[in-house]
């Protein structure tokens, strides 16, 4: 159970910094140093390394979705961070990332050296370490590079976040990866993280868009008051529940395991939302929506970026879907009921 | 923990406790040694068969009416142990049919609002599995605008004539009783003014004429009062009040199993005898798709019915896990249906097949009985207001 002072802290840092002026400056100059300030002040980006849990840190990626909040959070605690600390090695002090893994990536570890090109690296550009996890002959190894080991070529997702191309060619510092320790490890946890942000994302943009109809007066009263528009908000709420009753599920569960089976049921579920719960959102307020002045769009282009991120609806879909295929027809309730403690993922 | 929520609304998360678990087991336990796959013709969640023989075996074991006072032969069990017992029958197919209603809501209702004297002559025979009950409310003119029912109560000596119709009576012809929205009297606010009264389906002056449903099964009926005489001891709750209990016998009705499982073993049976081949992936991305979204929307309907047990009426929570879970019934169907080809047919030998037809046939009444979408959402769009 996270500590509600926590999310009050966490509520409070993010609205206080997390300004529409401040959102939108960031995705202009590529970097809030501002925010991180004040996030990293207070500890968020590392309470699942200190004293805190996974379960803590979860949480605070939440409130930290609902706002929006521009900074490599999940990157340098619970990725990154993790990476580091599993294998031995020094998280140090500022903002990490981790190299999420794409197919197009180049990257090889030779001894100490690493070079290579990783692709849609997140906020490569401003961070002191980025964190890599690289197969050699069949074992896992984590390699940390400084900010003077590697080069950056800037560029950003659908929201603006920083998505960068990093080049590798000098020294690492180089460990084992833990047991346990891999490319599907990582992909799961990133995607526990991206569940955590849109959850937040899907339940803010539901506020905000029945504040928005509840407001706007056309026909003399309210749109939220035509039945036309009400489809739009009980689907946006509809779909906010959904996804937050499965990242508490997968929460919940990474407590006792590797949740496998929760993690992927709801990134499925985040990322079915990111498209009917943002076309519901757009419908709802018209063209106010589709501009740069209005907030919705911090929300709505951070979940349709995510939705790609760690997982697609065919990877998580069709990885689901073999897995209980394999289990078997008398399985199926019984997965439905109680999840990865009755699938193998 | 996070708390999931969204405007004016709170889906606190929950997970079954260890002996809720133990409960799920012996049910399982019960239903693989009491109807063995293949032993019974299966049903489509609520919509499966009567058995008053298996209503009074669940009865036996304590599984009917069992979140009614032990004093009225109930098992002072929380609506989730409810949940957890429905959801293993619904999901088998079992035949549900003679109790549904009256351990669903009737039971609940009269326990709610009745005085002793109901409580103790109607809450022991529901919960020995025995009495039936049909649902009262719609009429040939007030199907979602249940306000504006005409049947009408008129007071008499001794209790109330009642004359009027009402329509869409699932099990009227061989359920025992219903209980009637009528309006006992007319009051500027057209809420105010409704009663609910308990009626015997076999009353004097009660015809029951069949509707024959789609399908061409014989479960839906118009019920025709002419003059049915009804005793003051028989009106359910408060005179005037019956729109108030109304709405609570609906948030009973709503936000359940029933409403997201309907078409659930159409896909168990798909897996059973046609998933074998899955060249490109298409089966697995439809089961990924369809557990997945199992899996949350049971956990918000859990949460619905931990709400109740803590003394809330979640109303607007229940309409709106009703009018997504009926909406996904449906899409179940549609995704099967993408994956086969083969003509349909109620005749045909193979289990998945009947199903299927069975389910096409029915399933445009999802998202109608119980409250229509349409209005589900209203109700719900009413709570998400700040």
């Amino acid at each position: 159970m996270t500590d509600p002072l926590l999310i009050e802290t966490a509520e409070r840092v993010f609205s206080d910094t997390c300004t529409h002026d401040a959102i939108e400056a960031a995705e202009r100059e590529g970097w809030a140093p501002d925010i991180w300030a004040r996030v990293a002040e207070v500890g968020l980006p590392w309470i699942s390394l200190e004293g805190g849990s996974l379960v803590d840190a979860l949480a605070v990626l939440r409130v930290a979705g609902r706002h929006a909040a521009p900074i490599p959070l999940a990157e340098t605690g619970v990725l990154a961070g993790w990476l580091l600390a599993a294998s031995g090695l020094a998280a140090g002090e500022g903002p990490l990332t981790v190299v999420p893994g794409r197919p197009d990536d180049t990257l090889e570890l030779v001894g100490d050296r690493l070079s290579g090109v990783a692709h849609r690296v997140p906020w490569g550009r401003a961070v002191e370490q980025v964190v890599a996890l690289i197969e050699v002959a069949g074992a896992w190894f984590v390699a940390a590079v400084p900010r003077t080991g590697f080069a950056v070529e800037r560029r950003s997702n659908l929201a603006g976040e920083p998505r960068d191309t990093v080049t590798f060619d000098g020294s690492a510092q180089v460990a084992p990866a833990a047991q346990g320790v891999d490319a599907s490890a990582l992909r799961y946890r990133g995607a526990l993280t991206r569940v955590m942000l849109m959850a937040g994302a899907l339940e803010q943009m539901s506020r905000l868009t029945v504040g928005y109809t509840n407001e706007r007066v056309q026909f003399g009263r309210p749109v939220g008051r035509f039945q036309a528009v009400q489809q739009h908000l009980v689907q946006g709420a509809q779909e906010a529940a959904l996804v937050g009753t499965a990242a508490d599920g997968a929460a919940r569960a990474v407590g006792g395991g590797p949740a496998r089976f929760e993690i992927a049921a709801a990134k499925l579920l985040a990322n079915r939302a990111a498209h009917t719960a943002t076309r519901a959102a757009h419908q709802a307020h018209g063209a106010m929506g589709m501009t740069r002045e209005y907030a919705l769009h911090h929300l709505s282009r951070r979940l349709w970026a995510w939705r790609s991120e760690y997982g697609d609806d065919l990877f998580w879909s069709s990885t689901l879907g073999a897995a209980v295929a394999r289990a078997g027809p008398e399985q199926l309730y019984p997965i439905i009921t109680s999840g990865s403690a009755v699938l193998e993922l | 923990m996070c708390v999931g929520y969204v405007v004016g609304m709170r889906f606190e998360s929950t997970e079954l406790t260890g002996t809720e678990l133990l409960l799920q087991k012996e049910v399982r336990d019960f239903l693989a040694a009491e109807l063995p796959r293949g032993a019974f013709v299966p049903g489509l969640g609520m919509g499966a068969a009567r058995d008053p023989e298996f209503s009074r075996k669940l009865a036996r074991r304590g599984w009917v009416g069992m979140a009614l006072p032990r004093r009225f032969g109930g098992g002072d069990r929380s609506a989730v142990e409810r949940f957890v017992v429905v959801e293993e029958l619904l999901r088998w197919g079992a035949p549900v049919g003679h109790h549904w209603v009256a351990d669903r809501q009737s039971g609940p209702l009269i326990n709610r609002f009745g005085t002793e004297a109901q409580k103790e002559r109607f809450l022991p025979q529901i919960c020995a599995g025995e009495l039936s009950f049909s649902i009262g409310m719609s009429e040939p003119d007030s199907g979602s605008d249940l306000a504006s029912v005409k049947t009408r109560a008129t007071r008499v000596e001794g209790g109330w004539l009642l004359n009027g119709t009402k329509v869409w009576t699932s099990g009227a012809h061989v359920n025992d009783w219903f209980i009637v929205l009528a309006r006992t009297s007319d009051e500027s606010d057209r809420h105010q003014g409704l009663s609910q009264l308990l009626v015997d389906l076999r009353s004097s002056g009660l015809r029951v004429n069949p509707i024959p449903f789609l399908d061409g099964t014989a479960h839906f009926n118009e019920v025709v009062l002419t003059e049915v005489f009804v005793p003051d001891e028989l009106v359910l709750g408060e005179v005037g009040m019956g729109w108030a209990q109304n709405t609570s016998e609906l948030a009973y009705e709503r936000g359940g199993p029933d409403r997201w499982l309907s078409t659930y073993l159409v896909l168990e049976h798909f897996l059973r005898e046609r998933a074998g081949c899955d060249a490109d992936g298409r089966v697995a991305m439809l089961l990924g798709e369809a557990t997945a979204q199992w899996w949350a929307l049971r956990r918000l309907s859990l949460s619905v019915a931990r709400k109740m047990d803590r003394g809330e009426a979640p109303a607007a929570e229940s309409a709106l896990v009703k009018e997504m879970g009926t909406r996904f019934e449906q899409d179940v169907l549609r995704g099967v249906q993408r994956l086969v080809d083969l003509e349909p047919s109620l005749e045909s030998p193979s289990p998945f097949e009947q199903l299927l037809a069975r389910a096409m046939l029915t399933a445009p009444s999802f998202t109608i009985r119980g409250g229509t979408n349409e209005i589900l959402r209203s109700v719900a769009a009413r709570g998400l207001r700040p």
